[in-house]
């Protein structure tokens, strides 16, 4: 019977016949917004610049050059072309400098807000599947972490430990799973008694397959403004941990420490802090106009269901 | 009556569990990094025997839980132990000192520390709290009552300019232009009151967008319930639907956000400013003794920053089931 039936149904949904998906249709709306496509714009093109930009520029973020030393950006008295943005306090140029900055904290961003969107969404949906004491368990734990301010638990771990890239993002990861996990539990909770997972089952579909085929997607619609916004956080944060000093050490240039630097020289050479700070601000303006559209395109998608 | 009884027990049980979680892994964590505590104390002067001798002494060569267990106790008398390398007389010592002069008696008591800081970080805190709703609330009630409209556009646009603001920056580029351009503020180090006003409007910039977002939400969402069209078919004014049910029903999501998100980004942007402005906070204790490796001082700022987290949390439920006794707890 069941042999007869499987070649007439569809393997998986495609795009074109089946009816699409709600985070498809969460974000098509999200990209129909002006906000979204300009923030995406701005996010890419930042992307594409700090992976090519520096090469680009061949200029080298880190040589020193001690008569090229307080440099102003072009346009202003004693600028010139050869530093478009000026140079700091030993004549590095700023442009390549800040380039180099924004590559770490995308990177940073972005690899942290993946790890604990993965980790967060894998502990909050086996909560949710197993139940019992293994979800009581797990949801203490993540009471107690979200109890924890993500900046002192920054400071704690990479104050004493030595801060380098990969415990910088466990460290993120770290602070950052428990939303997710809380998110997935709850969609796992409210899914699993739905008519399409029994549907599913009967169909004759494994648990796994379930699980990662027809639950997981769910995740994506509560979840996903809150990744998007979490990647300028996270950017952010990388920054403030560079400008206390143990983000990223030198002589890799981040956000943090150039600004770090040019407080120094804030009388007499204020563009070495405001150089990275405005790249800074630009890419988070960019992620943050992303994210507030996805969360404005989720929460009209909520009003239509309901 | 018997209800707040319940409603406490209940939840400072729950909180105390969090409290003792969160202090086991604060805990752990600054054992299991490298470098010994005695070192930091006695400086690389003392020789092998006497700093085993003093590591022995204070048991910092028990296994950790027997360790966690023996601070536990301490800290449930309210003691959190003596900092590591500050004496009593204030100045920071440590590093180059010999052993003979080692006196736990010398060390400032932890509480001591945190009690003198605090009461710049509350004034500092209050400050930017009082700014930022002075500022978001206005504006998020009017982005809510002209939901769509201009009032409620401009306040997306101003939340997201803000909410885009490094907030390390802003405190630099105000420094910059406020204190050392303009002389209109003090801005680094306390003297008095008015030192706390250029960094509390860092903050209150930081606070604004969740402010001005919860308000927002909150009126415009109370104001589509159909209570309100049928307050002013039976006659009340809409001014009058406005401001005795609309704002009070708005009160709830509001107290949870400000509660919550707000004393959450509170706690960590304190910090980080306190140290841009080098202002004498709790903060800038706890990042000097990241700096000095000041663990006891560490472990204390964590842990009572979490209490107050999970304090805030209990009573913004107890506030909002207080306000409205349809919500369970």
């Amino acid at each position: 019977m069941s042999a007869e039936l499987a070649p007439m149904l569809p393997k998986t949904p495609t795009k074109s016949h089946g009816p699409r998906t709600l985070s498809a249709t969460m974000f098509a709306n999200a990209w129909r917004t002006t906000e979204f496509r300009i923030g995406f714009f701005i996010f890419f093109g930042l992307i594409l610049l700090s992976v090519v930009g520096p090469s680009l520029l061949g200029v080298s973020p880190t040589k020193f050059s001690v008569a090229d030393k307080f440099l102003p950006p072009l346009g202003f008295e004693g600028g010139s072309w050869s530093h478009v943005l000026g140079t700091d306090q030993l004549g590095r140029d700023l442009f390549a400098r800040s380039l180099i900055g924004l590559r770490n904290a995308l990177m940073i961003g972005v690899v942290s807000v993946v790890g604990m969107f993965l980790i967060g969404s894998i502990i909050g949906m086996i909560a949710g599947y197993v139940g019992g004491w293994v979800d009581l368990i797990l949801m203490r734990i993540t009471d107690a972490q979200m109890a924890i301010p993500v900046i002192i638990l920054a400071i704690t771990i990479l104050g004493v430990s030595r801060p380098t890239p990969v415990t910088i993002v466990c460290v993120l990861i770290l602070a950052g799973w428990p939303a997710y996990a809380r998110t997935a539990r709850s969609v796992m909770l409210s899914e699993r008694r739905k008519e399409y997972v029994r549907a599913a089952k009967i169909l004759g579909a494994s648990n796994l397959r379930i699980l990662l085929v027809h639950i997981a997607p769910n995740i994506l619609p509560p979840i996903a403004f809150v990744a998007v916004l979490d990647v300028a956080r996270m950017m952010i944060i990388e920054a403030i941990l560079g400008f206390i000093g143990i983000g990223i050490q030198p002589p890799t240039p981040t956000f943090g420490t150039i600004i770090a630097d040019g407080t120094k020289y804030l009388m007499n050479a204020w563009w070495i802090t405001t150089v990275p700070g405005l790249l800074l601000a630009i890419s988070l303006c960019g992620i943050n106009l992303m994210g507030g559209a996805l969360e404005r395109a989720r929460n009209k998608l909520l009003q239509g269901v309901s | 009556m018997l209800f707040a009884v319940d409603f406490f027990l209940r939840r400072l049980l729950q909180g105390l569990v969090i409290i003792v979680l969160v202090a086991m892994l604060i805990f752990t964590l600054l054992r299991i990094v490298p470098g010994d505590p005695v070192r930091i104390m006695l400086g690389p002067m003392v020789s092998a025997e006497v700093a085993e001798e003093t590591a022995q002494k204070m048991g910092l060569r028990d296994p950790i839980p027997v360790q966690f267990a023996r601070y536990v106790g301490q800290v449930a008398s309210g003691d959190f132990g003596r900092s590591f390398v500050r004496s009593a007389q204030g100045a920071s010592t440590g590093g180059s000192r010999g052993g003979d002069t080692f006196d736990a008696a010398n060390r400032a008591s932890v509480m001591g520390l945190i009690l003198i800081a605090l009461p710049y970080s509350l004034l500092l805190a209050g400050l930017s709290f009082a700014i930022a709703m002075a500022v978001s609330l206005p504006i998020g009630i009017a982005a809510g009552l002209k939901s769509g409209r201009w009032p409620d556009r401009m306040a997306l646009y101003l939340s997201s300019v803000f909410v885009s603001l490094p907030n390390i920056w802003l405190a630099l580029v105000l420094i910059f232009l406020v204190s050392v351009k303009g002389g209109l503020l003090p801005a680094i180090g306390y003297r008095n009151w008015t030192y706390a006003i250029l960094p509390a409007i860092v903050l209150a910039i930081e606070l604004t967008p969740v402010f001005i977002r919860s308000a927002s939400v909150a009126v415009s969402s109370n104001m589509m319930e159909s209570y309100v069209p049928s307050g002013m078919i039976r006659g009340l004014s809409r001014k009058r639907m406005i401001v005795a049910h609309v704002l009070r029903n708005s009160m709830i999501p509001m107290l949870n956000v400000v509660g919550i998100q707000a004393i959450g980004l509170l706690l960590g942007s304190l910090f980080v400013i306190e140290y841009a402005f080098n202002y004498p906070g709790v903060g800038l204790l706890m990042i000097n003794a990241v700096f000095q490796r000041d663990f006891p001082v560490i472990q204390a700022i964590a842990i009572l920053a979490c209490m107050v987290l999970v304090v805030v949390n209990i009573l913004v439920d107890f506030a909002a089931t207080t306000i409205d006794r349809r919500l369970q707890y």
